[in-house]
């Protein structure tokens, strides 16, 4: 007889990670746009620090992502597509990664650039990182949906569930 | 300023190009020659770069059959660098590794 699998399995751990940094990351973005219209102080430091966690989060997320890659490649039928997933969330991560870095020098009190400067080049590399993060979730979902990664399919008479 | 921008621009650019990442190929199922790229212990897959330049990803399965000179040799005899003979089953677009031989180091 067939039997439900253990909830918490190693490919698991990736959706239940992957989207906080979605979520705060985005809202980064925004807060950090909303900066840029309508300088207000809670636009920045609220941005920054939505920057510094997603950021964080989204490297937790490439670390849970690498563990479930060596369990659902073996069962996939297109894995290019999840080495295209792989190869955007790494760009993303890097991206942001240096957004926030370029945010630090604000708080460090940057020399080289003028303020405003380095404020706008946050929100652009904010921008392209944004459209990585999309279309890196996009094949993720492409991954679970069309083809089933890490999930699993219940037996056609749902015997394991009786 | 404007040569700030400029390597502003410069460093987004090449960030995305650095970490693009390796792009792997899907080929017809059958006997391959090249040269290990990469090699993943921890999921047991390798890259193998082939002759016309492909690169293909393997995962071995459990009835992955690694030798060298004839013998059966565990995973961990694999090292970046080596010559290799790869007997492949193409599923979809995943490339299956029947066998694996080592040729040479």
């Amino acid at each position: 007889m067939p039997e439900i699998p253990e909830f918490w399995r190693t490919e698991v751990w990736h959706p239940l990670s992957v989207h906080l940094p979605i979520g705060i990351l985005l809202a980064a973005v925004l807060f950090k746009f909303m900066q840029r219209i309508q300088p207000k102080s809670m636009w920045n430091l609220g941005g920054s620090i939505l920057l510094y966690l997603g950021t964080t989060a989204a490297w937790i997320s490439i670390y849970t992502g690498n563990l479930a890659d060596g369990i659902v490649s073996r069962h996939l039928c297109d894995p290019t597509i999840l080495k295209d997933h792989e190869n955007m969330a790494y760009l993303t991560a890097w991206l942001f990664t240096a957004a926030a870095a370029l945010d630090l020098l604000q708080f460090l009190g940057s020399r080289i650039l003028k303020m405003q400067v380095l404020s706008w080049m946050v929100v652009v590399l904010m921008l392209v990182a944004t459209g990585f993060l999309t279309y890196a979730g996009h094949l993720g979902a492409s991954l679970v949906y069309q083809q089933a990664a890490g999930v699993h399919i219940p037996s056609e008479d749902c015997a394991e569930f009786e | 300023m404007k040569k700030l921008i400029n390597l502003f621009s410069l460093t987004v650019v090449l960030l995305s190009f650095a970490a693009c990442g390796e792009q792997t190929d899907a080929v017809e199922s059958g006997v391959y020659e090249g040269t290990v790229d990469k090699v993943e212990p921890a999921k047991t897959e390798i890259y193998v770069k082939t002759v016309d330049d492909k690169t293909l990803e393997l995962y071995f399965t459990e009835a992955t059959k690694l030798t060298r000179n004839g013998e059966v040799v565990p995973f961990d005899a694999l090292e970046a660098g080596q010559t290799v003979k790869v007997e492949i089953e193409k599923i979809g677009k995943r490339l299956d590794p029947i066998s694996v031989e080592i040729l040479e180091q």
